[in-house]
Parts: C-alpha cells; sequence; structure tokens
C-alpha cells in the first residue's frame, strides 16, 4: 500500500503540474481526493493491514493527501496568476490616445475681473452694490457737483433717453443711491455697465467700471493710497510700481489719478505707455463736500474717498487683450480662451 | 495746450532739465500726454559756409562743395542745386545721426572723397517736404549747432489739462506752476504803449447793454497799420504751438492769446458802423455769419458785439466776416474784454462753434489781465505793423467782480490728507504759486487767509486749498495707511450670490459667456417676427444714439445673441454654446426710469461633443436646451414646473418648443428657432435657444431643505414598456404616476421611447423604470407586485395603454 501511494503521489505531481486550467484541476482534484477517487480506493485495502500498519499507513495516506491538496492550491493560484497576466496583457490600451473630451464652458473676461476685484474688496471688508444703468441726470450728474452746463460734462459725452434720464456714464451714481440710503460708515463696491457716447479703436459706447467707496469718520488720503495700493499690488502683483498724481473729477477733492508702471515695458517706455513707462488706471480722491450735501452726511463728521476703473483697461492689461473690441465681437476663438 | 521749455525760461529762472520738468508737470497735476525734443541729438549738424562749389569731375549732377567749418575746412559731395558759394548752410558731421535713424558716415561718391552731408530741412525733421538744401540766414556763427542757432533747439510739451484748471491754459499759466517748483520768481511781461494822436474817447466809443454778460470791455485803435506778414521769431513761435500764421495783426492776438490766456479780438475799424462798439444780446432769429463764412441763428440767450448797425463778433466765441481783418485794413480796434462763461458755453455749445477763445472764457479766462493783454497786444502790433496808437484805452468796468477770500486751517489740511505740515511749508507753497496768504489767529488756531487771485475759478473752499496743498507739496509724500473703520457685515445680497451660482451652473455645463451692447436696432423686431403689439417693441428709445443699430435699448437678449451666433457660424464655430445674463429694460408708464430685469438668454448648435475619435457625433436637439434648464431647476431646487406646450412665441418653432412655468409665474422658454427668424438672421443650422427670466426663477427657488436619511433597506425596480397612441404625452404619463404612485417608491425614469415598424400604426412604446425602496424594512416581492401594479393599472386605464 505503501508502495501504491507513492505511485500515486509521483503520478498526480505529474498531473498537478500540467493541469492546463482550473477546471482540470478540480477534476484532478475530483479523481484524487474524492469519494471515488484514487485515494478513497487505495484506502479501502486499510483492512488488510496489521495493527502495526494501520497507524503508519494512515499517517501516510494524510501526508499524501495534505500535500496533494498544497500542489493543487499551488497550481491553482499560479494557473490564476497566469490568467491575470494574460488578461491584462490582452486588454492593454493605447494611453496615448486623447481623452474623451467635455466641452468646456467659459466666463466672459469683464467677469472674470470683475469676479476677482470682488473678492479682493470684499476681503478688504467692501460690500457689492449695484445701481441701474439707465439713470436719471441727479444721481448721474448733479448729486456728483456736475451741474448741467459744467465743463466737466464734456469730459463724458452722454447718451439722452429724455432731458433728465441718461445711460449712466459712470458707476458713480451708485455712490449717491447708497448714501441716500444709508448713513455712514459706508464701505462699498459697486461693478457695473456704463455708457458713453464715443466709439473708436480705443473707445466703446458701452463699457464696464468698478466704483469703490469708503466714507467714515477720519478717513485720509493716506488711507485711499493704503486700500488702493493694497488692491494694486493683490491685483497685479507684489511688484509693480504705483504712483498717484493730482488729477480733477468733480466729485473728489483733493483728486488722483492713480498709475501703474508699464506691465508691457515694465516702466521703460513703449507704445503701449506712450514712452511715459505709467499706465493710467483708476482714477480716486477725496469725495467732494458737495458729494456730503447732497446726500445729507455731516462733512464736518465724516470723510471718505472713492475711485474708479474701467475693467476693459484693467482686463486688457491683465491679460494682454491688445484689441478692445474684442471684448463685445463675442468670437468664441476669443472666449474660449478665458 | 503746448508750451515750450525756452517759451517758459522767458517768464521764470529754472535749473530743471527738460526731463525733469516733464515728470514735475505731471505730478503737479499738469499731465504732460507727449513731449518732443528738437534738435536732440543733432549739435553735430553745424552751421558751415560754402567755401567753393565745383563740379563733381565723375558726375554731371554732382557738386563738390569745400565746406569751412569755423575750425577747418572739409570736402563734401552734394546732389542739390540751390546753394551758391558763400552761402551758410547745415553741415552733418561725420558720425552724425539724423532723423529716422539715418547715420552720416566718411563715403566715397563717384571716387570723391565726402565727409558728412549737407541737409535739407526734410532731412532735419524741420519740415514734412523740402527742396534742395536748407540755405541759413546769412548772420550764424560758423561751428555752432544749427538748432541752436536758429533757436529751434528746444523740447514741446502737449499738457493734458483738466478742465479746471483755466489758469495754465497759457503760457504764463504753466510758468507760474513752474515758479513754484523752482522757487523762483514769475515775471510778466511789461509792454511799453507808445501812444500819440487824438484820445481814442474822442475816435470810438463802448456801450455795455449786459454788464452781467459782459463785466468789463477794454479796447485799444490803432491807426495806419501796415497788414503784412509776421517776423520769422512770431511765425516759429506759433507754429511750435501748432498755429498757423496769417498775418502781422492776427498773429500778434494768438501770440498774446498763449502767451497771457486771453482771447482778443481786433476789428477793421473802418467797417464798424457808427465807428461805436455795444456789447448787447441777441434777437430771437437774428442771422449773423461768422468769419468762417458760415451762417448763424442766433437768439436772445446770445451775446454780440455789435456796431452802430448790427453784430460784428459773436462775444468770446468768434468773429463776423463783416468787420475782419483784411489785407487793406489800416485801422484797428482791439477788444480785450471779460465774458460770462456760462453764456459763452451755452453759445458755443447750442451752435457747435469751440475755439481757442470760447475754450477759455467758457472756463474762466481773468479779468484783471485784460488791459496787460491788451496793452501787450497794441505794443507788439505797434512794433510790428506800425501806424499809430491812439491815447488811453477805453476801460468799460460797471462794477469790480468780487474776489473770493479763502481760509485755510492746517489742522483740517493735516485731518485730510494723513500729513501733517507746519504751517510755513503750507504758507511756502502757496506763495510759491502767487496765492497771497496772509496767517490770522482765531479762537486760538493759526489760520491762513488766502486771497484768490481771479484767473483761479477752481478755489473756492477750503478743500480747494487742501488740494492745493497736496499738489504742491507732492502726493508722494503723504504716506501710505491703512483705514481704521467700523467692521460690518457685509455679506453679497442674495441675488447676487444666486447671479453667480447661475453663471457657474451655466459655465459648467459647457456654455460660453458673452457680452453684447445694450442698445439694439429698430428692426430687430421685425427680424424676430414680433407681432406689432408685442409688448417688447416698447422700448427706452436713446435720443443721440451713434448709429441706429444702436438706437434702443434691448427688451430681449435674443436679437444680439442670434447675431452673435451667425458671426461664430461665418467664423467656422461650427458648435456653439453661448449664453448673456445681462439686463433687459422695459419702460414703464408713468415713470422716469425704465425697470431693469435680468435675464439668462442661451444658444445651442452643432455637435453634443467636442470632435474627437472617442466622441459622439450626435448633433445637440431641443433636449439638450431642455436638459440645460432641468439642470438650473435643479441647482436652484425648483421644484413642481410645468412644461407647457402653450407657448406662443413667433420666433420659436411651434411644435418644438416649451413654456416653463409654475403655479405663479412664467419662468422662460426653450425651443427650437422658427425657421424663418433662423433666415432672418442668416443662421444655416438649427438652433436652440433658452430665455429666462431671472426675477421669476429665483422667486421659485428654495433653500435646501435638509438632509433624509438613508435607507438601509435593499431596492428592488420594475420595468414596463407601454404601448400607447402617439398622442399620449410624457407629461400624461407622470401625472397618472404621481397619483396612483406609493410612497415606496423612490424614483421614476422613462428609459426608453420606441416608434417603429413592430408597432401598430399611430402608437408608440414608452418604457418606465420604478424603483423601490422602504426606509423600514426590507419589501417583499408580493408588496412591490402590489404597488407595481396599481400604477400600471392606473396608466393602462386612464391613457388606454397596453402592456407590451
Amino acid at each position: 500500500m505503501k508502495a501504491r501511494l507513492q505511485e500515486m503521489l509521483d503520478t498526480a505531481r505529474t498531473a498537478i503540474a500540467v493541469a492546463a486550467s482550473e477546471i482540470q484541476l478540480q477534476d484532478l482534484r475530483v479523481s484524487l481526493l474524492g469519494k471515488k477517487g484514487t485515494l478513497t480506493a487505495i484506502m479501502k485495502g486499510m483492512g488488510q493491514l496489521t495493527a502495526e500498519e494501520r497507524p503508519l499507513i494512515g499517517a501516510l495516506a494524510n501526508e499524501v493527501k495534505s500535500e496533494l491538496e498544497t500542489l493543487i492550491g499551488m497550481r491553482r493560484q499560479e494557473l490564476s496568476d497566469e490568467e491575470i497576466a494574460s488578461r491584462l496583457e490582452r486588454e492593454k490600451i493605447d494611453v496615448t490616445l486623447p481623452g474623451r473630451g467635455t466641452i468646456r464652458g467659459s466666463k466672459h473676461p469683464i467677469t472674470l475681473v470683475t469676479e476677482e476685484i470682488t473678492e479682493i474688496f470684499t476681503s478688504l471688508g467692501f460690500g457689492v452694490e449695484e445701481g441701474p444703468e439707465v439713470e436719471k441726470d441727479f444721481y448721474n450728474f448733479e448729486a456728483l457737483n456736475i451741474p448741467k452746463d459744467h465743463p466737466a460734462r464734456d469730459m463724458q459725452d452722454t447718451f439722452y433717453i429724455s432731458d433728465d434720464v441718461v445711460l449712466r456714464t459712470h458707476t458713480s451714481p451708485v455712490q449717491i443711491r447708497t448714501m441716500l440710503r444709508q448713513p455712514p460708515p459706508v464701505r462699498v463696491i459697486a461693478p457695473g455697465t456704463v455708457y458713453r457716447r464715443d466709439s473708436d479703436i480705443t473707445h466703446s459706447p458701452m463699457f464696464h467700471q468698478v466704483e469703490g467707496f469708503l466714507v467714515d469718520r477720519n478717513i485720509t488720503f493716506g488711507d485711499l493710497k493704503g486700500i488702493l495700493t493694497t488692491f494694486i499690488t493683490q491685483f497685479f502683483g507684489e511688484k509693480v510700481g504705483v504712483r498717484f498724481r493730482p488729477s480733477f473729477f468733480p466729485f473728489t477733492e483733493p483728486s488722483a489719478e492713480v498709475d501703474i508702471a508699464c506691465v508691457i515695458c515694465g516702466g521703460k517706455g513703449c507704445r503701449v505707455c506712450k514712452n511715459s513707462g505709467w499706465l493710467e488706471i483708476l482714477g480716486s480722491g477725496m469725495i467732494d463736500p458737495e458729494v456730503f450735501k447732497s446726500v445729507d452726511y455731516d462733512a464736518s463728521a465724516y470723510s471718505g474717498f472713492a475711485f474708479g476703473m474701467g475693467l476693459e483697461r484693467v482686463a486688457m492689461l491683465k491679460y494682454g487683450v491688445n484689441d478692445l473690441r474684442l471684448f463685445f465681437e463675442n468670437d468664441l476663438r476669443f472666449l474660449r480662451q478665458f | 495746450m503746448i508750451v515750450t521749455y525756452n517759451w517758459l525760461k522767458e517768464y521764470v529762472d529754472f535749473s530743471l532739465t527738460p526731463d525733469e520738468l516733464s515728470h514735475r508737470l505731471t505730478m503737479a497735476g499738469l499731465e504732460v500726454d507727449f513731449m518732443e525734443k528738437q534738435g536732440e541729438g543733432l549739435d553735430s549738424v553745424i552751421v558751415a559756409r560754402l567755401q567753393s562749389v565745383e563740379p563733381h569731375p565723375e558726375a554731371d549732377r554732382l557738386t563738390l562743395c569745400q565746406v569751412d567749418t569755423g575750425n577747418g575746412v572739409v570736402q563734401i559731395v552734394c546732389g542739390a542745386r540751390n546753394h551758391r558759394t558763400g552761402d551758410l548752410v547745415a553741415l552733418a558731421q561725420v558720425g552724425s545721426v539724423l532723423p529716422g535713424n539715418f547715420k552720416i558716415k566718411k563715403s566715397k561718391i563717384r571716387g570723391v572723397v565726402s565727409l558728412g552731408m549737407l541737409c535739407s530741412e526734410k532731412e532735419l525733421g524741420l519740415a514734412e517736404e523740402s527742396e534742395g538744401i536748407l540755405i541759413l540766414p546769412a548772420d550764424l556763427e560758423l561751428g555752432t549747432p544749427v538748432f541752436a542757432a536758429l533757436g529751434l533747439k528746444d523740447v514741446h510739451y502737449e499738457l493734458g489739462l483738466t478742465p479746471n484748471r483755466a489758469d495754465c491754459l497759457s503760457v504764463i499759466g504753466v510758468a507760474r506752476e513752474v515758479a513754484g517748483m523752482a522757487n523762483a520768481p514769475l515775471r510778466l511781461p511789461e509792454p511799453v504803449v507808445t501812444e500819440a494822436g487824438a484820445p481814442i474817447e474822442s475816435l470810438t466809443s463802448i456801450t455795455i447793454d449786459e454788464p452781467e454778460l459782459c463785466p468789463r470791455y477794454t479796447a485799444r485803435l490803432i491807426t495806419g497799420v501796415k497788414i503784412g506778414p509776421s517776423p520769422r521769431w512770431l511765425v516759429e513761435r506759433l507754429e511750435a504751438i501748432g498755429l498757423r500764421s496769417i498775418n502781422n495783426v492776427v498773429d500778434v492776438t494768438n501770440y498774446v492769446l498763449m502767451e497771457l490766456g486771453h482771447p482778443l479780438h481786433a476789428f477793421d475799424f473802418n467797417l464798424l458802423r457808427g465807428k461805436k462798439i455795444v456789447v448787447r444780446r441777441a434777437q430771437d432769429g437774428d442771422v449773423f455769419t461768422t468769419l468762417d463764412s458760415q451762417e448763424r441763428q442766433l437768439n436772445s440767450t446770445d451775446l454780440t458785439i455789435c456796431d452802430g448797425e448790427g453784430a460784428v463778433a459773436l462775444a468770446g466765441i468768434m468773429g463776423g466776416e463783416n468787420s475782419e481783418i483784411q489785407p487793406e485794413t489800416t485801422d484797428v480796434l482791439l477788444e480785450s474784454a471779460y465774458f460770462d462763461p456760462l453764456t459763452i458755453r451755452r453759445t458755443s455749445k447750442r451752435l457747435g462753434i469751440h475755439t481757442d477763445s470760447s475754450h477759455r472764457f467758457e472756463r474762466g479766462a481773468d479779468v484783471d489781465i485784460v488791459t496787460l493783454a491788451l496793452d501787450r497786444a497794441t505794443a507788439l502790433i505797434h512794433e510790428l505793423a506800425g501806424g499809430e496808437v491812439a491815447k488811453g484805452r477805453i476801460d468799460v468796468y460797471p462794477a469790480s467782480l468780487p474776489q473770493r477770500q479763502v481760509t485755510l486751517r492746517p489742522k483740517r489740511c493735516a485731518e485730510i490728507l494723513g500729513l501733517d505740515l507746519p504751517e510755513s511749508r503750507i504758507d511756502e507753497l502757496l506763495r510759491g504759486i502767487s496765492l497771497p496768504v496772509k496767517k490770522v489767529t482765531q479762537d486760538g488756531e493759526g489760520l491762513l487767509q488766502v486771497t484768490i487771485p481771479r484767473y483761479r475759478h477752481d478755489l473756492e473752499r477750503e478743500i480747494d486749498l487742501v488740494e492745493e496743498v497736496a499738489r504742491l507739496n507732492g502726493y508722494d509724500a503723504i504716506p501710505v495707511t491703512m483705514p481704521v473703520s467700523q467692521a460690518l457685515c457685509q455679506r453679497a445680497p442674495k441675488q447676487q450670490r444666486q447671479v453667480r451660482q447661475l453663471r457657474d451652473t451655466v459655465v459648467a455645463a459647457g456654455f460660453s459667456e458673452v457680452v453684447n451692447y445694450s442698445f439694439i436696432a429698430m428692426s430687430s423686431w421685425d427680424r424676430l417676427a414680433l407681432a406689432a403689439d408685442d409688448v417688447r417693441r416698447k422700448t427706452v428709445k436713446v435720443l443721440n444714439p451713434l448709429t441706429e443699430e444702436q438706437a434702443v435699448m434691448r427688451t430681449t437678449l435674443l436679437p444680439s445673441l442670434l447675431e452673435t451666433v451667425a458671426r461664430n457660424l461665418a467664423y467656422r464655430s461650427r458648435d456653439l454654446r453661448l449664453f448673456e445674463l445681462r439686463p433687459v429694460f422695459l419702460p414703464q408708464e408713468g415713470e422716469e426710469l425704465p425697470v431693469e430685469k435680468l435675464r439668462l438668454t442661451a444658444a445651442l448648435c452643432g455637435r453634443r461633443d467636442p470632435d474627437g475619435w472617442a466622441q459622439s457625433r450626435e448633433m445637440v436637439d431641443f433636449f439638450d436646451a431642455k436638459g440645460m434648464v432641468e439642470a438650473i431647476l435643479s441647482s436652484f431646487l425648483v421644484e413642481k414646473v410645468n412644461w407647457s406646450i402653450e407657448v406662443d412665441e413667433p420666433y420659436l418653432h411651434p411644435g418644438k418648443s416649451a413654456l416653463l412655468k409654475t403655479r405663479k409665474r412664467v419662468i422662460g422658454t426653450v425651443g427650437e428657432l422658427h425657421p424663418q427668424v433662423q433666415a432672418n438672421f442668416e443662421i444655416d443650422a438649427p438652433l436652440y435657444l433658452i430665455d429666462l427670466d431671472l426675477e421669476a426663477l429665483f422667486a421659485e427657488s428654495k433653500e435646501f431643505g435638509g438632509f433624509r436619511p438613508l435607507s438601509r433597506f435593499p431596492d428592488v425596480y420594475r420595468d414596463t414598456a407601454l404601448l400607447v397612441d402617439e398622442g399620449v404625452s410624457a407629461a400624461h404619463i407622470f401625472s397618472v404616476f404621481e397619483k396612483s404612485r406609493s410612497r415606496e417608491v423612490e424614483e421614476m425614469i422613462l428609459f426608453d421611447l420606441y416608434r417603429g415598424d413592430k408597432l401598430p400604426e399611430g402608437k408608440k412604446s414608452l418604457a418606465i423604470r420604478v424603483r423601490y425602496r422602504s426606509p423600514e424594512k426590507t419589501l417583499t416581492d408580493d408588496e412591490i407586485s402590489r404597488f407595481h401594479g396599481r400604477i400600471v393599472d392606473a396608466l393602462c386605464k386612464q391613457l388606454q395603454a397596453e402592456v407590451r
């Protein structure tokens, strides 16, 4: 019996080693170790053995069984590894083929700069207000210290709807509406669409501005410089040069034009900055007492500053757009880039 | 306004370089828009004398010149024909670089050495065109740079002045600012008028009928002048600032205008009827011909200068043809007056005449300089045109204009600027630009009382002086600080947040945002096929549009978006997803301002997916548009909407459009563009449109209602295909379903729609999948069959559907 067991083991070893599939292996297992298998058949001869032989042969049979189980298990693992390896090989793809695309939408660049500017000023504690685009002369001009027949009206060629209604020429009327609605302190920006009767390569009859103003006790021109310098370094980068120079707006006094060092030439002088090395980006100033009068603020107790900038201009500088008209042509090839 | 470096030096001594001056002017609020250095880098072009001019031995058209530079003789080959031995010429020596980066080198021309070039005016940048070389005046010194010798070495500054600084519309005005910078005195011209003959009062008279409109009128009379060309210095001065020389008398008035900033007018005295001047209003209906030969319709708001019979000038704006200086004029009445700014501005604006004179008067001239300007011009005319100046001048100034005193508190100045300047410094700054300052003490506080010169119309209040101090001391010197201000919670209002959420949703769905003008052509309504009584034809009209294409404010965003689509299709962008999110303007009966309502309008056409090997090649259709809107509704948690086929938009395909509404509001429309309108806008592809009223959308939106617990029990679904009549809509099915569903239904999906040969005529098959799940237990097969059976029975009964 010992010899038969040994023989079975040898034969089975070879058979397991060449089994080519999980099914073959399963069949082999049944034929070797199953109820009607070889081992069972051999063990039927146990009855003829002596009492001394029986435990020895029994132990041997267990050893054979366990070894066969192990061998089958190992072969199964081998087969499964081979199967996975071959499947992985079969499933190989060209990963350099382009991915399945989705259409990417885009915000208009004017929306993008509006959102960025809004985010910067919001973080500085400013609220966001809006106002109508078709506006009363009073809010657009009179209350801002620009009476009818004032030469300052020439600075802004106006679209009229009636004698007393205009397409707002700047976002400054939102200042008036806000201050009439709430007492100081106020700290607000107002982005929006504005209109001027002018159309050429560098002027669009409709464009966008953001207005900002802050009124509280003890606000100084130094504070105006602080807020605007902070904004500019956040928006254009820490290194950009900034300068404030005197200018004139009817609704601020003192007034300042704010220039940044030319982002094209770095201040050396080029066509974009007309060789000056500087680019005008903001108008600003301390709010004129006349404006406070028209909104019933006490100019002896409060002071404040206001500023405004053209969004197309800052978008052109930030994104290097060289033609104003691109913003309104809405060519998808342009829009998609943002 | 143009000033030059040399001209400024006549009135003030300063040592700033041309570049420093440019910077200082800009930083003082007189922005230099443009600076041109004439003759820069041309010092090696010198005055030289032609010692001999002989023919070139090898070339007929060239000459061989020996040229005396004052420091030796050089040989030059020259191709010009207008030069003679003895002439003074401009020699560009070897090494010179002429305008246009033209480098002068030693050369050999037809075998003869030439050590430089004799220049023409064009080559020196002095003229656009010139013939032959420049022959210089004989009195120049050899060897000196030509530009310096001619007095042309100068720097021109073009100033972009703000409207408040009328006082700087003259060389003297700018010099006053420079005097402040240089801390040097300003020198005004001191004309000496040599008078002779009869007193002027015996020869003419001046009457002011409207002293409010013309507070002051002065005049002088010069007889026996000879009108002729102006001398070179005067022509060059005028050319430097962009004026053309006309004749000696007119040139003098222009020169004084630029020098002192005061407009003058010269009349031909012999053309003044009655030999007198009356300043009065025009009468309604008067017609007057100005010296540009234009007939002007006047009315009683216009101020005219009249002689004994009628108007001879439009006061402060332009003279009349009837009294203009002629070549044969001999007697000149010179006017120097001051007019009310508002009157000049109104007339100038109404008649559309803008002159150097009106520009200054409407911004405010200097009433105190009229006599200086008059005498300055009289002396110059006398000098240049001869004649005899009548004794004295007429000066009608019935009531002296008020002079302002403004008090400045140094403390207030510090409060506004955030910079504490000592009183002495403020005093010094203001005096520097000729503002008389007096120190006074009030309640123990030192104050500065400033007498405002009448040319500073912009200085009225303390704050105006604060600005002067800040400006003169330099904005750079003001420290950069951060405001100390009360904290406020300033969260963006709800609508702004909703707009942002909506824009993000639409962009995430692949749409690109466009921005179109708010004004469009009136003809857009016809192209959109709007009915004659469509409310959208009631628009806000622009009174003065730039073009008919921009005549009315939009009441719908569609026409501009359709034009944008057409333009992009023409640019060969075929797969479009575009949207615009902006207000429309709806006029309101009895209201001055229209209502501005935000809308979202979107258009899509072309392929659903981007191009690519692994992409679908299907084209978008109605359901892409509808799906976009459903995504928006879901983002804003809008429930219980109704997609109605009762849509009445003439620009939409009647069978492929829907009206989106809730019980209370119409939110918008979705649909395919009508083929006729598609043709009207020259769009050559089917286009799907979304148009939403954002006020309605936001009003229907809900806040997130909160979390629903997740069921731990398994789901089971049942599929059923129903055969129904073609006329049964999905909405019918949904409505029957809603009424027959049990609360264990988790969701229902309409997952297949089939029409075809296998079905009876006029029928279609709709397949639904219903998913069941209970939060409390595992549902049994029986329960599910009961729930599902109830739904299917209802559908079969109410819609005559059959289960397939």
